[in-house]
C-alpha cells in the first residue's frame, strides 16, 4: 500500500466533493402504476364453478388443457393453486352458508395474478425481466429471466408459478391479463370472454371499482363491504367482491402498503447515485492514510491484503 | 512484532481429505442429477417454497461466513493494526473461497444457469438483488486482485510449466511480475473497495426479504433488517477467524496464535454487543415478544438462535478467564458462527412462510447433497492452498 | 308431480342426447331458430321499480300466463355467441315457466321506461352485448339467461344448475364405440364402461356413492355423515 499523501487527498478531493454533490434527499417514494390501465372485476356470488375461464386460458395460452374440464363436482376436493400449466384455476369453499334446504352453498373463487399496481414482483426481479405495461398487466419477458424466482418470493399472492423440472430453460409462469388481446381495442381476457355469469366484468380500473362500490352499496346485505385488490397492496388490476370473508376463499389478508415500497425507499435513498459507498470509501479512505502515516518507520505489508 | 507465512509442506493426501471427496462425488451425481431433470428433480422447492438450502446455506450463509475477510482487511490495513496482519492471509483466503462457492451455489440454484451474465446488461435498479449480485460480482473480482500478491509471492522467479506448457513460462511470469507491480502501488484501493463493498451487500442481503412482509415471520420482518445483517456480519467476521484458525492451527499442529485471536474476541464483544442491542431493542420496540412462546418451530429457532447464537457466547466473553482459554474463545466463536448461520437459514427458509401455502419445505437428499459437495470442496481447496501458498503463520510445530 | 315431469323431461333430453342429431326435431324448430336471430333495438333506459311494485302492476294490467303465445324459445341470440360458440342452444320451455311461476315479474322484471312499449319485452332488449361502457351495471345477454336461470333453480331448489342440465353436450354416438359380445355379463358391461371413462371411474370411489360412508355433499337432503357401510361393515359389497 503505497499511498502518497499527495496522491490520496487529490482522490479524497474527488470523493468528497461527488459525496456532497450528488448525496440527494430521499426522495419520496411514489406509485409507478400507469395513469389509466384495465381491471376485471370477480364477483364471487355470481361465479357458479363452471371453470370455463381455465379452459377459455389454456386454449388462448396454448396450455395443455385443464385437469378433467368438464369436471364440477370432485375435482372441487382439493385446492387447487395456479402453476406452470395452468394460469387460473377456481376453487370450491364451503364457508357455512346453507341455503333454505340446510345444504351448504358453495363459494366458488377464481385465482390467478392480480396484477398489482406496484407489482413486488417487478420490482424484485434482478433484470427487469418483469414490467407492468400501460394496460395494467404485468408482462414478463423470458429472455432477460436468469431463473433466480426472487419474483416467486416478493409476490403476496404467491402466483408466479415456476418450470422446475426444464432443466436447463425454465420459465416463470403466470397469467398474462392476455395483454396482446387486451391491447385491441375493445379486447378482452380469455377468461373474460367466455364466463357464462359476467362474474368476470372487464373495463377500465376505475370504471369497474365504481362498479363494485355501486354493487356494495345497492346489497349492502349481500356482499362484505370490501373490495378486494382496492387497497390491499397498494391496489390491484384484479378486485374481488364477494358475500363471505375474503379470507375464507383463500384471498390473503393483507397491508395497504405497496410491498415494494420500504425496500425501494431504502434502496434508493441509501444508494442513488452511489453516495453512501462513495462517502463511506473517503472516510475509509482518511483513516488508511491516518493509520499509514504512523507506521511510516514500520516495515511494509506487501500485497496479500 | 515479525511475521511471516509461507506453504505448509505437509502431506496432502490425509483421510480426512479422502472424506471430502467422498461427499464431493456425491455433490457432483446430484449436481448433473439437477442439469438434466431439472430443479424439480432433485429439489423439494415448489411455486409457494422457490428459495430453500441453497439460497439459505450456499448463498446467504456463505456471504456471511466470509465477511471475516474484510473484517480483518480493515482492522489491520485500514484502522492500522497491523498486529493483526497475520490472520488477514487465512481470512482472505476464506473470503475467496466463501465467495466463489456463493457464486458456484448461485449457477447451480438459478434456473437458466447460462444466463448469469445477464444482470450485468439488464439494470433494475430498484432490486435489492440486482445491487447484491452487481456488489458480489465486483467483490468477488476484488478478492481475486488481493489473493493475487500471494500467488505472486509464492511463484514470482520460478514458475516452472510441465511440459507442454513450458514456453508460455516467461509470459506467466512477465504476468505475475507486472500484476504484482501493479497492485503494490493500488492495492489500498482494493482493499477500501472489498470493505465498502462488503458493507453494502452484507447489509442489502438482509433487504433482500423486505419486499415480503407478509411472508415473513415478524420475529424476523423488521425495516432494519439490513443493519442486523451488516451488524451481524460484522459481530461474526472475528470469530470466524478464530474459529478456522483454531481449526487449522490444530489439524495442522500448528502455533496456536492465542496472543492474537484472543484480543479478537475483545473486539467482539463490543461488535456482537450492538447486534445484540439492535436485535434485542427490535424486539421490544415492535413488541414482537408476544410470540416467542407460542411454541411453534419458528419460535423456537429464534430462541436458539437469540440465546445460544448471541448472549450466551456474548456473556462468555465478558469473563477474562474464557478470552484466555483456547477451548473457552473456540466454543464462544462457534456459537457465534452457528448463530448467524442460523440467523440466515431463519430468515430464508424457517421464517418464510407463504401463508397460502399447504406443505412446509424440508430440503431434499439431492439439495443436501449438493451442499455438503460445495463445502467440501471448498474445504478441499481450502487444505490445497494453505498447503502449496503462503497463507498460515510459518512457525514452529507444537506437539499436541 | 311437477318433479317427476322435470325429471321426465330431463330424461328424455338425456336420451335425446345419446341419440343422433339427426333422428327428431321439433316441428317448430325452424321457426324457433329464425326468431332466436331477430335483433331488436336497444332499450336505454328503464323503468325503476321495486319488484313487489312491478308485480302489482303486472296483475292489474292482467298479464298472466294465457298470454304466452310460444312454448318455447331457443336462446340462440347471436349476441350469446359473439365471443365463443361452444354449446347447443339451450330450449327454454316459457310457456312451462310461466305456469309454474305464476309470476310474470320474476323474469321480467322491469319494463322500458317508454310508456308505448311493450308490457314484457324480451331479454334482449335490454341485455345485449357485455360491458357496455354506457351501463356498466347492465349485465350482457349469455350472463343474463345464466344468472336468472341458475339463480332461480337454486334459489327454489328445482331445475338444473349445472352446465349439463340445460346444454346439450356433443355426446359422441356410443353405438359404435361401445363393443360388447352379445348377453354381456355385467362385469363385462362395467370393464366397457371402464375402457374410457377411467378418470370418472376412480372419482366416484372417493364419494358416499362406493364408500357409503362419509358426508355425501352432492346429494340433496341427504347431506348427514352416514358411518357405516361399505367401507366398514361390508355386508353390501357388490
Amino acid at each position: 500500500m503505497k499511498l502518497t499523501r499527495r496522491t490520496f487527498f487529490k482522490f479524497m478531493g474527488v470523493a468528497g466533493v461527488s459525496a456532497t454533490g450528488l448525496a440527494p434527499a430521499a426522495h419520496a417514494w411514489e406509485s409507478k402504476a400507469p395513469p389509466d390501465p384495465y381491471g376485471c372485476l370477480v364477483d364471487l356470488t355470481r361465479c357458479v364453478g363452471c371453470r370455463k375461464c381455465e379452459e377459455a386460458c389454456s386454449t388462448v395460452n396454448k396450455l395443455p388443457a385443464p385437469e378433467r374440464p368438464n369436471c364440477q363436482c370432485t375435482i372441487f376436493e382439493k385446492k387447487r393453486r395456479p402453476d406452470d400449466k395452468a394460469f387460473t384455476v377456481v376453487n370450491r369453499y364451503f364457508t357455512g352458508r346453507l341455503d333454505e334446504f340446510d345444504k351448504p352453498l358453495p363459494t366458488f373463487a377464481k385465482v390467478q395474478c392480480m396484477h398489482c399496481q406496484d407489482p413486488a414482483c417487478v420490482s424484485a426481479c434482478i433484470v427487469g425481466a418483469l414490467s407492468k405495461d400501460e394496460t395494467g398487466a404485468v408482462h414478463y419477458d423470458v429472455n432477460k429471466c436468469i431463473g433466480c424466482r426472487y419474483c416467486m418470493v416478493a409476490c403476496p399472492f404467491e402466483i408466479p408459478a415456476y418450470e422446475y423440472r426444464d432443466p436447463i430453460t425454465p420459465r416463470v409462469r403466470k397469467c398474462t391479463f392476455c395483454y396482446d388481446r387486451i391491447k385491441k381495442d375493445g379486447g378482452l381476457p380469455g377468461c373474460v370472454t367466455i364466463c357464462p355469469t359476467e362474474a368476470l366484468t372487464f373495463g377500465r380500473r376505475e370504471t369497474v371499482l365504481t362498479l363494485a362500490h355501486k354493487r356494495l352499496k345497492e346489497n349492502p346485505g349481500k356482499y362484505i363491504q370490501q373490495v378486494y385488490g382496492e387497497k390491499e397492496v397498494g391496489g390491484t388490476s384484479w378486485l374481488y367482491i364477494s358475500s363471505v370473508p375474503f379470507d375464507q376463499v383463500n384471498l390473503p389478508v393483507l397491508p395497504e402498503t405497496p410491498s415494494p415500497k420500504l425496500s425501494e425507499t431504502l434502496q434508493h435513498s441509501l444508494f442513488s447515485y452511489l453516495w453512501s459507498p462513495i462517502a463511506l470509501f473517503g472516510v475509509l479512505g482518511v483513516f488508511m492514510a491516518k493509520s499509514n502515516k504512523a507506521k511510516d518507520n514500520h516495515p511494509q505489508h506487501k500485497g496479500g491484503a | 512484532m515479525k511475521h511471516k507465512a509461507s506453504p505448509l509442506n505437509k502431506k496432502f493426501w490425509t483421510p480426512g481429505v479422502l472424506v471430502m471427496l467422498v461427499f464431493m462425488a456425491a455433490g457432483t451425481v446430484s449436481i448433473v442429477a439437477r442439469f438434466t431433470g431439472g430443479i424439480g428433480y432433485v429439489t423439494n422447492l415448489s411455486n409457494a417454497r422457490p428459495w430453500g438450502l441453497w439460497v439459505g446455506v450456499d448463498v446467504a450463509t456463505g456471504v456471511a461466513l466470509a465477511a471475516g475477510g474484510f473484517t480483518t482487511a480493515a482492522l489491520a490495513h485500514i484502522f492500522g493494526r497491523h498486529y493483526y496482519e497475520p490472520i488477514t492471509r487465512p481470512a482472505l483466503l476464506t473470503a475467496v473461497l466463501g465467495y466463489t462457492f456463493v457464486v458456484l451455489g448461485l449457477l447451480v440454484d438459478i434456473g437458466r444457469s447460462w444466463a448469469i451474465w445477464k444482470p450485468i446488461f439488464y439494470w433494475n435498479t430498484n432490486s435489492v438483488l440486482f445491487e447484491v449480485a452487481m456488489c458480489v460480482m465486483v467483490y468477488l473480482n476484488v478478492l481475486y486482485l488481493e489473493f493475487f500478491p500471494i500467488i505472486a509471492e509464492q511463484f514470482k522467479g520460478k514458475v516452472r510449466l510441465p511440459g507442454l506448457l513450458s514456453p508460455l513460462n516467461s509470459l506467466v511470469e512477465g504476468i505475475l511480475k507486472i500484476g504484482d507491480a501493479i497492485l503494490g502501488k493500488t492495492m489500498w484501493i482494493f482493499i477500501i473497495l472489498g470493505v465498502v463493498l462488503s458493507c453494502m451487500h452484507q447489509s442489502s442481503l438482509g433487504s433482500l426479504m423486505l419486499v415480503a412482509p407478509t411472508k415473513l415471520h415478524p420475529l424476523w420482518y423488521t425495516p432494519i433488517l439490513p443493519l442486523l445483517f451488516l451488524t451481524s456480519a460484522f459481530a461474526v467476521g472475528y470469530p470466524m477467524v478464530v474459529f478456522e484458525t483454531t481449526l487449522a492451527t490444530t489439524s495442522f499442529k500448528l502455533d496456536d496464535e492465542m496472543n492474537i485471536l484472543s484480543p479478537l474476541t475483545k473486539i467482539t464483544i463490543f461488535l456482537l454487543g450492538i447486534y445484540m442491542f439492535l436485535k434485542l431493542g427490535d424486539m421490544f420496540y415492535r413488541g414482537t415478544y408476544v410470540y416467542l412462546l407460542d411454541g411453534t418451530h419458528q419460535t423456537n429457532s429464534f430462541i436458539i438462535e437469540l440465546l445460544f447464537g448471541v448472549m450466551i457466547p456474548w456473556v462468555m466473553l465478558l469473563f477474562e478467564k474464557v478470552r484466555k482459554s483456547r477451548r473457552g474463545i473456540f466454543t464462544a466463536a462457534a456459537l457465534i458462527v452457528g448463530g448467524v448461520v442460523l440467523n440466515r437459514i431463519n430468515v430464508f427458509i424457517v421464517g418464510y412462510k407463504p401463508p397460502l401455502a399447504e406443505n412446509t419445505y424440508f430440503p431434499a437428499p439431492g439439495e443436501i447433497l449438493v451442499t455438503l459437495g460445495l463445502i467440501a470442496t471448498l474445504m478441499f481447496i481450502y487444505r490445497f492452498a494453505v498447503t502449496f501458498l503462503p497463507v498460515l503463520q510459518e512457525s514452529k510445530e507444537v506437539s499436541l | 308431480m311437477i318433479r317427476k315431469i322435470i325429471f321426465f323431461a330431463g330424461f328424455l333430453i338425456f336420451m335425446a342426447s345419446l341419440c343422433p342429431a339427426d333422428v327428431w326435431k321439433a316441428p317448430d324448430q325452424e321457426k324457433a331458430k329464425e326468431r332466436a336471430k331477430e335483433e331488436v333495438p336497444f332499450v336505454k333506459e328503464y323503468k325503476d321499480e321495486f319488484l313487489i311494485n312491478r308485480k302489482v302492476n303486472l296483475m292489474e294490467k292482467g298479464i298472466s300466463i294465457k298470454d304466452v303465445k310460444d312454448i318455447y324459445f331457443l336462446l340462440d341470440n347471436p349476441i350469446v355467441k359473439k365471443r365463443e360458440d361452444h354449446y347447443e342452444p339451450v330450449r327454454f320451455a316459457h310457456k312451462r315457466h310461466a305456469a309454474l311461476t305464476k309470476d310474470c315479474s320474476v323474469c321480467h322484471h322491469f319494463r322500458p321506461k317508454d310508456e308505448n312499449a311493450l308490457e314484457t319485452t324480451r331479454c334482449s332488449a335490454c341485455h345485449q352485448d357485455s360491458f357496455n361502457p354506457d351501463h356498466p351495471e347492465r349485465i350482457g345477454l349469455k350472463a343474463a339467461y345464466h344468472k336468472q336461470c341458475m339463480e332461480c333453480h337454486q334459489e327454489q331448489g328445482k331445475g338444473p344448475t349445472d352446465c349439463k342440465g340445460c346444454h346439450l353436450e356433443n355426446v359422441p354416438n356410443h353405438k359404435e364405440l361401445v363393443k360388447l359380445p352379445d348377453k354381456a355379463d355385467p362385469f363385462q358391461v362395467t370393464a366397457e364402461c371402464l375402457r374410457c371413462h377411467d378418470v370418472q371411474a376412480t372419482d366416484m370411489l372417493t364419494t358416499a356413492h362406493w364408500l357409503w360412508k362419509g358426508p355425501s355433499p352432492y346429494t340433496t337432503g341427504h347431506r348427514k355423515d352416514i358411518m357405516h357401510g361399505k367401507g366398514t361393515t361390508a355386508l353390501n359389497n357388490f
